[in-house]
């Protein structure tokens, strides 16, 4: 068994086909641009010499280059972050049904983000709602792992439950603020809350990027370890995984991203439970694999769900955390159902 | 035993501590292990084998000095070395746990490659030789490509083993190695065992079965309350009192003359002065397993007249039984006789084993004449047993006449219906 040999073979058609995904959707919209005109256009402008193709029509430029590969490259980014986050957090939990909810990053992030429009901070400034919320993800984050943490060993039990602990009590304080708040500040809040992509540009993706995309190679690097913790955390410690350490790198990595991705996005439900849970099935249990399988299958679900968000009602479009949650809430409660017909416990 | 004084000890442990939770498990332990031992640590459950194992391994905090080659472990109070540098030295395989993975067996025994790698290098010809060398050991190179949760229990346990093998460790601690494997696989790790102790490394095994472990282990420890309650070779270890005082149960010990192998027999309470009491005639193996049966009952059993070198004589003998004995090849000697007929009226019970009668122990069934209560077992006729040319026969039946005649597999049940002990 070769597994990095094979993961050539299924990685390499995944990117392949991400590629192409990503040039659709930037060619596919309110105005349908040629494909070739697309790629003319982002070839351009990454500085391939002219001449390869038919030089693209320059009416495109604009619309491609500033509205829409940036929102589509948006979608990548953030539906990778969450994927993976996921991925990390069902193998960390040995729980299929884990996500970075679970350690308070959406109730956090909802917190800070409700707290800047209350606060009259969010209008003055575009990078305010974004910072808010990533400091109220790890604000929250950090309480849990606090919590969790006792003589040295962080027990996965009572992680989950400070996690729902926590959570409660910032969503709670979201909806007092909300007792509190405008019929203005609750729209914008309500419409924040339900996870778009529509403000997403080259600023906003420069503000993540970073964090995003050293997070997820970091995680790239303990793919082995959360193999190991997958026996149980005593097996590990005996081949030798410090697995306090290991455990709270990687908590840390994965709040990290996922308040990253949320800061602009808002919350995106499911696509980091229902991504990883599929490749799960088709690739098996190897997170050597898995995790920058996850990366890229999250990247291309979120893009098309954001496809469908821009075009299922014409000019209307919808939150993209909508079309995730249609999607994911049946899945979500079929996996609930087999595992129950199994006998199983959730 | 290795510990000649001129090797070090691998792990030496001084006033061991350790609780789970608030229960302290381990209270006090001392041990050093020799390279090439392989040591059985026994006892019975709750004594601390596992948890003894688990500090070992650096898995849980404990209290007091634990040394791999002069290396400290982690301890509460103290940091000592890095899980991977534990793991590079001393490789432990749980007990049967309820470890299942859907990754396939080479998978898993890479995994015991773990401390050898490093993050940033992907897998290396050694660690392939590694796992090869490992699963070419234990017989699962057939396994390879299938996933752990879809094999016999006997089959992961090779693969875990496998896994500890690869770990390619000077220290082995093994957790029940055998408790999950049938008689085969149970003698074939034991024997990997002694391979891997005769290339110099370190074994201890938590052991549960005795006779495994007086025939595997060149030295065993045998753990009582979380204490060393004995330790030392397995004759020396393996006393009745050393073994009623850990396992709280009376325990014949003998060695198989056939095997040359430790036996093991449980008795229950002493039965005390008031159990009934039942003589046993017999001679020549005939009477071996009803005192078998009698002795690990609630009986105070005698027997007689014996000759040295019958088989019957070893079975009183294993169950420190009264019992009579004239020399053989000769007739009865008087005294014989005399404490024979002693002993049978002072039963509440006579049996007579299915015995063949001959000159010299005629005088045998002459005394069962005096019982009380008097049982022929008969799994032949007489006339078939009788070599003395009719008195045998004549003295047979006349007891006969007076007794209840049973088969030999029939005693247990009519002594049950028979209720002696409420007599008593």
């Amino acid at each position: 068994m070769n597994t990095p040999r094979l993961a050539w073979w299924i990685l390499l058609p995944l990117t392949l086909a991400l590629l192409g995904l990503v040039l659709v959707a930037t060619a596919i919209g309110s105005v349908s641009v040629p494909l070739g005109d697309t790629a003319g256009v982002i070839l351009a402008r990454l500085g391939f010499p002219a001449g390869w193709l038919p030089p693209p029509d320059q009416k495109w430029d604009a619309i491609i280059f500033l509205v829409r590969l940036p929102r589509v490259l948006g979608a990548v980014v953030i539906g990778a972050a969450l994927a993976v986050a996921g991925t990390v957090m069902q193998g960390l939990l040995r729980n299929p049904l884990a996500d970075p909810g679970l350690i308070g990053v959406s109730s956090g992030a909802g917190f800070g983000a409700v707290l800047s429009i209350a606060l009259g901070v969010a209008a003055t400034s575009a990078w305010a709602l974004p910072v808010f919320a990533s400091l109220g993800s790890l604000t929250a984050a950090g309480i849990i792992f606090v919590l969790a943490i006792r003589a040295g060993k962080m027990g996965l039990f009572t992680l989950i439950l400070a996690g729902i602990a926590v959570s409660t009590f910032f969503g709670a304080g979201t909806s007092l603020v909300l007792t509190f708040a405008s019929h203005d500040s609750i729209a914008q809040f309500l419409f924040w809350s339900m996870g778009n992509l529509y403000n997403v540009r080259w600023e906003s993706l420069g503000l993540v990027i970073l964090p995003i995309g050293t997070g997820v190679f970091a995680l790239l690097w303990f793919t082995r370890d959360l193999n190991v913790l997958l026996l149980g955390e005593e097996e590990a410690q005996a081949v030798g995984v410090d697995v306090f350490r290991t455990r709270l790198i990687l908590l840390v990595l994965v709040s990290a991203v996922t308040a990253s991705a949320v800061c602009i996005s808002g919350p995106i439900s499911f696509v980091g439970l229902i991504v990883p849970h599929i490749l799960r099935l088709l690739l098996g249990p190897d997170h050597r694999l898995l995790v920058p399988a996850a990366a890229l299958g999250g990247a291309a679900f979120l893009v098309i769900c954001d496809l469908v968000a821009r075009m299922a009602l014409g000019a209307q479009e919808i939150n993209v955390g909508i079309v995730t949650a249609l999607v994911g809430a049946p899945y979500f409660l079929f996996l609930l159902l087999r595992s129950v017909r199994r006998g199983g416990t959730l | 035993m290795s510990a000649g004084g001129v090797s070090s000890p691998a792990l030496s442990v001084q006033g061991l501590h350790c609780s789970l939770g608030d229960k302290p498990v381990l209270r006090g332990l001392d041990l050093q292990v020799f390279p090439g031992e392989i040591l059985g640590i026994l006892g019975p459950n709750g004594a601390g084998k596992s948890t003894l194992l688990r500090c070992l391994a650096g898995l849980i905090p404990f209290e007091g000095q634990v040394e791999v080659f002069g290396q400290p472990l982690t301890s509460q109070a103290q940091r000592g070395l890095p899980p991977r540098e534990i793991a590079l030295r001393v490789a432990l395989m749980h007990q049967d746990t309820a470890l299942t993975s859907s990754f396939p067996a080479a998978d898993v025994v890479m995994m015991g490659r773990y401390p050898h790698q490093g993050r940033f290098r992907p897998e290396s010809a050694a660690d392939r030789r590694a796992v090869a060398q490992a699963m070419a050991f234990t017989a699962t190179e057939a396994l390879a490509l299938q996933p752990l949760d879809q094999m016999s229990g006997g089959e992961r346990q090779r693969v875990l083993f496998a896994k500890v093998l690869a770990q390619q460790t000077p220290v082995l601690l093994l957790d029940e190695p055998s408790a999950s494997l049938d008689l085969s696989h149970q003698q074939q790790t034991f024997r990997y065992a002694q391979t891997l102790a005769a290339e110099g490394k370190t074994i201890v095994a938590a052991v549960h079965d005795l006779r495994l472990a007086a025939r595997y282990c060149t030295r065993v420890v045998l753990l009582a309350e979380g204490r060393v309650l004995a330790q030392g070779t397995p004759s020396e270890v393996f006393t009745p009192g050393n073994l009623e005082a850990a396992y709280g149960v009376q325990v014949r010990v003998y060695v198989n003359p056939a095997t040359g192998q430790f036996d093991f027999h449980l008795r229950g309470t002493d039965p005390g002065l008031t159990a009934p009491r039942i003589h046993v005639i017999g001679g020549g193996g005939a009477a071996s397993a009803v005192l078998r049966e009698l002795a690990e009952g609630d009986f105070q059993v005698s027997t007689g007249v014996l000759s040295p070198g019958d088989s019957d004589l070893y079975v009183a003998g294993v169950y420190d039984l009264v019992s009579v004995v004239s020399p053989p090849f000769s007739p009865l000697s008087d005294t014989a006789h005399a404490d024979n007929c002693r002993l049978v009226r002072e039963a509440d019970l006579v049996i007579v084993g299915n015995l063949v009668v001959g000159a010299q122990n005629l005088r045998n069934l002459e005394a069962a004449a005096e019982a009380r209560e008097l049982v022929l077992l008969e799994d032949q006729p007489m006339a078939l047993r009788d070599f003395t040319g009719g008195p045998g026969l004549a003295a047979y039946q006349k007891l006969r006449s007076r007794a209840v005649v049973l088969p030999t597999a029939g005693l247990a049940a009519w002594l049950t219906n028979r209720n002696l002990s409420q007599k008593a």
